[in-house]
């Protein structure tokens, strides 16, 4: 009996009841309406992206629509755009600043809570708080921060007799203010993965460590940030590709101002489409835009081992 | 313990503590704004102690804030059953099958769920003019499918991986269809997951501010768009802006307190192998 069951068993692991076509069958059945749908909902805009981007589509002039006559004028355009360009020095900057500072912190900051203590753990969910917050409340804060008339760090900074200029409207600190609120943001979530990693961190090596005679310093940066390395790599990816798609912050704070400082790709491609209606243009860029996020998105799948099903 | 690691830890609490109040001070500075008048919002050094107002919530359940309070709650609530009906299935078959092409799958799951939202924008915005779609919940309701039902494929086949299939497969031996076993053992198994997503997807939804802002106008304007729009006029109404902001992060705290372990989880999810 035993046996049968064990060889049932054995066989059931191989396949489900009806053997390995029907249960292909069933998988088929459960995948297919969420790929029929996924497919319709994203390939499909995305293949009109693509075509509207080789036409010079303007809103206000709608014979523009499917006018293929010049299909790279766009694409030749953008080579010499030099607010494109500006933009997207703009975006390097952000990105830059941001992704490291919050790897940065984040990885501070997780060492700290990653000592065995009650109260740290408690507070752990404090740091949840920000990047929750949908983003829109997350830019009306800093809004009020950076508003002189109601900011408390105004008044503060000025009854220390340090009295701070307006930041968002200045040219010199407008993109520093914008990096702040998004590293104020976002560095939870960096913190977040990097502790997560750091439970997992073997003890052994840490004691071996240890008894060879390592410092916190030398432990560090030859157990630690090795062990780590995978897990800051995703954290990064996983921030830059939200960097670049970075609008809430920058539409409520500096509306890509003073000028064009603070512009970046992104709200440059929205300014495009929906301020001078130029949808045909904004969707060369936001090609651009896709493309990137698509190379950073298969370097994360790369990096997470998910090219394979299953295990 | 040594007075040298005692003294770490106890610099270590001030920092935390220090950061702590850096991540809330911020946050808190809002909510006491709601309930203050305008005068006192201007008023430095800021008092204290106030007689809290409720004045400003009141206004908003006034105004037509209310309608986009609900506009949003449906949209967000339908797109993430939608989501869930949709992706769940999907999530299973990819967990359990072989397929050869998981690899581009995955990658066109991460990539919806990346891409910019001007991305699908420009399209839906000119689809939407020619079948009516602007300005409806339903409009909103489908383009949030773009990130909701890569979100519900790439969390719930984590998890589904996770789930050991022995249990299946004694259901099998029971005499339990494929399909059976999916529904009676597979499903109230993953439960907690599957409460999670649901979860995460209605937050995103809620979150989003880009689609809302590009496609609707008046009617099915929701709350996020509705807040900002107190900010078009001279004079800005802060104490409105303070309470409407409240007012939409508020399920969001609520949710997030809820699933906050999961969260880390959902958030890092495939980052961490195991």
């Amino acid at each position: 009996m035993s046996a049968i069951a064990s060889a049932g068993r054995a066989r059931a692991r191989a396949a489900g009841p009806g053997g390995a076509a029907l249960e292909r069958r069933f998988h088929w059945w459960c995948l297919v309406p969420t790929l029929a749908v996924l497919g319709v909902v994203t390939l499909l805009p995305t293949l009109y992206l693509l075509a509207t981007s080789l036409t010079p589509l303007n809103l206000t002039q709608p014979a523009t629509q499917w006018d293929f006559s010049r299909p790279l004028r766009n694409y030749a355009f953008l080579l010499s755009d030099g607010r494109l360009h500006g933009s997207l020095w703009v975006q390097l900057k952000l990105s830059f600043w941001t992704v490291s500072l919050q790897l940065l912190l984040g990885f501070a900051v997780a060492l700290m809570l990653n000592l065995r203590s009650r109260t740290l753990e408690a507070l752990r969910t404090v740091f949840l708080i920000p990047m929750v917050l949908p983003p829109i409340v997350v830019a009306i804060i800093w809004k009020v921060l950076y508003t002189p008339d109601i900011s408390p760090v105004h008044w503060a900074t000025a009854a220390l007799g340090w009295p701070l200029p307006t930041l968002i409207t200045h040219p010199s600190y407008a993109l520093g203010a914008i990096i702040v609120a998004d590293i104020w943001e976002w560095f939870p979530f960096t913190m977040l993965m990097i502790l997560a990693g750091l439970q997992v961190l073997p003890e052994e090596q840490v004691d071996a460590a240890r008894i060879d005679g390592a410092g916190p310093w030398q432990l560090t940066v030859h157990v630690v940030l090795p062990f780590l390395r995978g897990v800051l790599l995703v954290a990064g990816l996983f921030r830059l590709i939200d960097s670049i798609k970075a609008f809430p912050l920058i539409f409520i704070l500096t509306d890509g101002g003073p000028g064009t400082v603070t512009e970046v790709t992104n709200y440059y491609s929205y300014i495009q489409a929906f301020n001078f209606s130029q949808l045909g243009y904004s969707s060369a860029i936001t090609v651009i835009l896709v493309a990137l996020t698509v190379v950073v998105s298969a370097l994360i799948v790369r990096a997470v081992g998910w090219g394979h099903s299953g295990e | 313990m040594s007075r040298r690691a005692r003294g770490e830890r106890a610099a270590v609490h001030i920092a935390v503590i220090l950061l702590v109040i850096v991540v809330l001070a911020p946050f808190l500075w809002l909510l006491q704004m709601s309930v203050k008048t305008q005068e006192e919002i201007f008023a430095f050094p800021p008092k204290l102690l106030f007689a809290p107002t409720f004045e400003n919530y009141r206004a908003l359940w006034d105004s037509t804030f209310r309608r986009s309070f609900a506009n949003s709650a449906a949209v967000s609530v339908t797109s993430t059953a939608l989501a869930m009906l949709l992706g769940v299935p999907g999530a299973y078959a990819l967990s359990r099958a072989r397929f050869r092409s998981a690899g581009q799958l995955s990658l066109w799951v991460l990539a919806s769920r990346m891409a910019p939202p001007i991305a699908f924008t420009i399209p839906y915005f000119l689809v939407y003019r020619h079948l009516g779609l602007l300005d409806t919940r339903t409009g909103l309701v489908v383009i949030y499918l773009t990130f909701n039902l890569s979100l519900v494929v790439w969390l719930m086949r984590s998890f589904f991986d996770a789930t050991p299939r022995l249990l299946e497969e004694a259901a099998w031996i029971d005499g339990a269809g494929l399909r059976q076993a999916f529904l009676r053992i597979v499903l109230p198994l993953a439960a907690p997951g599957l409460a999670a997503t649901a979860i995460l997807c209605f937050l995103y939804a809620w979150n989003d501010f880009f689609f809302a802002l590009i496609l609707t106008r008046t009617e099915a304007m929701t709350a996020p768009v509705a807040v900002v729009n107190f900010m078009n006029y001279e004079g800005w109404e802060w104490g409105k802006i303070a309470a409407g902001g409240t007012l939409v992060m508020l399920p969001v705290l609520v949710f997030s307190f809820l699933v906050r372990n999961f969260l880390v989880r959902g958030l890092t999810s495939g980052a961490l192998k195991g």
